[in-house]
């Protein structure tokens, strides 16, 4: 036993709280994702809940301030491997604000058909992990095997499976090629076929409602309070997208809708991602009628772009919400700032208040609806 | 009554999944075919040409050692050192060509649109793994190598499901 304990740290008296149980859930993935949560449980109820980020924290923002305009691109992809488009598409939008480029309208169509696949793939795998942590391995298995068909898309049209490095300031690196309209046409219209049939075995499953109806309730006030954004802020009854309030590239030229449920339980924030797939389809579907037959898919950029001493900030909506990019340029071929702000990390904010008063059985079910991705969160 | 309904619902879409095909890939039996020879870019236009991005392939007779590639590689990964070749080319004074560390390589494909003289595409071989290290840096020699990869299965629908055959 150590004599001298260092300055701040006291033992706990006996006392009262001798009830209370510490509990680390994590960091080595027992259902927490790369990161730990503190909870102190009373029985079988959380008393109190500390999530703990930071163990896959890479410095992203930092490792920006180093290298040029384009060969950012890969490593500040890394953060959501699968959602790779999503999280480059504020980057670009940023990146080209500052460069004064203007993007051919055929690349923009391209984009928004990128990201709603990727979208997608997040969203499949991100629900197939909710599955598992509720223990219903048939829907682990089934969007882990759907998300094959949008990956498979994604491979045809950017070259690998994940990690695309597909978008680039100024554009997309290469045109669809030739008949992928048609493939992508046959297999969303088959993926749609295949989601819908989620509602029966997972959604209207009467065991997932008995766990996650009123668990977790975010109230609507408490959600703009928090800060929440995406899924979790739609789920809680407000109208906030903004692919719809603040549209970027094509955006305003597609026709779909935003899903917005009320009830703000864990059960509703798990079918928001998937109201959103269907939409996604939907984008989709309308973004390759209404794509530019021809043109340029890239401007020509010079190896070594500079800016001026400006900055900008754009936010597009990933899988998880609002994805932001701060970036300041002083006039070199490096940014000197790349702040990114992600959504993975507001929503956790609410965690410690939906958890209070839980069961410790429904922390997956309450955690994992946050949409929370560990690895963007940390950055 | 909703509970008992709603399982057997959920029991009945799980059972409907007996008739329907497998669509699983069984890997190496089976190979995945690709839209065309690899990721390619073009120079004049500014845009490539959508691939597979693999394992490199060099055209010694085209690569000049301007060793633009791997400058482009430098913040990426760092993976393309310029070594000596024993050959002679009149377009390469300094005998200089690159070499890739496939253990450092994040297939990118940010070099082959570094390259302005059509000297560095990217091909479909995927199968690089080795025993050693050292088996996975790739000279010039064996960038040269045209890859042979065996391309059969592709997703298909039909009304029994997707598979891959
Ligand atoms: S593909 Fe990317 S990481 Fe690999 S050698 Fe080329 S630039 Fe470097
Ligand atoms: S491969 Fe291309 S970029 Fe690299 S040294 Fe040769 S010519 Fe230059």
């Amino acid at each position: 036993m150590i004599s001298k304990l260092p300055p701040g740290i006291k033992v706990e008296q006996k006392g009262d709280n001798d009830k209370i149980m510490t509990l680390n859930v994590g960091p080595q993935h027992p259902g927490s994702g790369h990161m730990r949560i503190i909870v102190k449980i009373d029985g079988d109820y959380i008393v109190s809940c500390d999530p703990d980020p930071g163990y896959v924290h890479r410095g992203e923002e930092k490792m920006a301030e180093y290298r040029n305009y384009i060969t950012n691109i890969p490593h500040l992809e890394r953060p959501v491997i699968h959602d790779s488009c999503n999280i480059l598409y504020p980057y670009c939008l940023g990146v080209e604000e500052i460069l004064g480029i203007e993007v051919p309208e055929r690349a923009k169509y391209v984009r928004v058909i990128a990201s709603e696949l990727n979208r997608c793939v997040y969203t499949l795998y991100w629900l197939a992990i909710y599955g598992i942590f509720l223990g219903h391995s048939t829907m682990f298995m089934w969007p882990a095997g759907d998300r094959e068909l949008l990956i498979d898309l994604l491979e045809k049209l950017s070259g690998a499976r994940v990690t695309h490095a597909y978008f680039v300031p100024g554009g997309v690196r290469n045109d669809m090629p030739s008949n992928f309209e048609d493939v992508c046409l046959r297999q969303i219209n088959y993926f749609e076929k295949r989601i819908k049939q989620y509602d029966s075995i997972f959604y209207s499953n009467p065991i997932l409602k008995s766990r996650t109806i009123n668990t977790g309730v975010l109230r609507q006030n408490d959600a703009i309070r928090l800060g929440s954004t995406g899924s979790v802020l739609r789920a809680s009854g407000i109208d906030f997208d903004l692919r719809k309030k603040e549209p970027y590239d094509v955006y305003d030229n597609l026709d779909f809708q935003t899903n917005v449920l009320k009830s703000g339980d864990s059960y509703a924030r798990s079918k928001i991602p998937w109201l959103d797939m269907l939409e996604s389809c939907k984008i989709i579907r309308n973004a390759l009628e209404k794509i530019p037959k021809s043109g340029s898919v890239r401007v020509k950029l010079k190896p070594n772009p500079k800016a001026g001493n400006v900055e900008t900030y754009k936010r597009v909506e990933s899988g998880r919400g609002s994805l932001g990019m701060y970036i300041i340029s002083n006039g070199k071929p490096e940014p000197y700032r790349v702040k990114i702000s992600v959504g993975s990390f507001r929503n956790l904010i609410c965690l410690p208040y939906l958890l209070k008063g839980e069961k410790l059985g429904n922390m997956p079910a309450v955690y994992w609806s946050l949409n929370y991705w560990p690895v963007e969160a940390d950055r | 009554m909703g509970t008992a309904s709603g399982i057997i619902k959920a029991l009945n879409s799980g059972i409907k999944h007996l008739a329907i095909k497998r669509f699983t890939l069984r890997y190496p039996e089976q190979k995945l075919k690709f839209v065309g020879d690899g990721y390619q870019f073009d120079p004049v236009s500014g845009v490539g040409i959508a691939g597979l991005k693999g394992r490199h392939m060099l055209f010694h007779d085209k690569c000049t050692g301007c060793q633009l590639c791997s400058i482009a590689c430098e913040g990426i990964a760092e993976a393309i050192a310029m070594v000596k070749v024993d050959e002679k080319w009149k377009q390469n004074k300094k005998s200089i060509m690159p070499q890739i560390d496939y253990g450092k390589c994040v297939f990118c494909g940010l070099c082959v649109d570094a390259c302005p003289f059509y000297a560095l595409y990217m091909t479909n071989d995927y199968e690089l793994s080795s025993f050693s290290k050292e088996g996975l840096i790739y000279t010039p020699a064996q960038l040269q190598v045209k890859p042979n990869i065996k391309q059969d299965a592709e997703i298909k629908i039909s009304d029994r499901g997707a598979t891959h055959g």
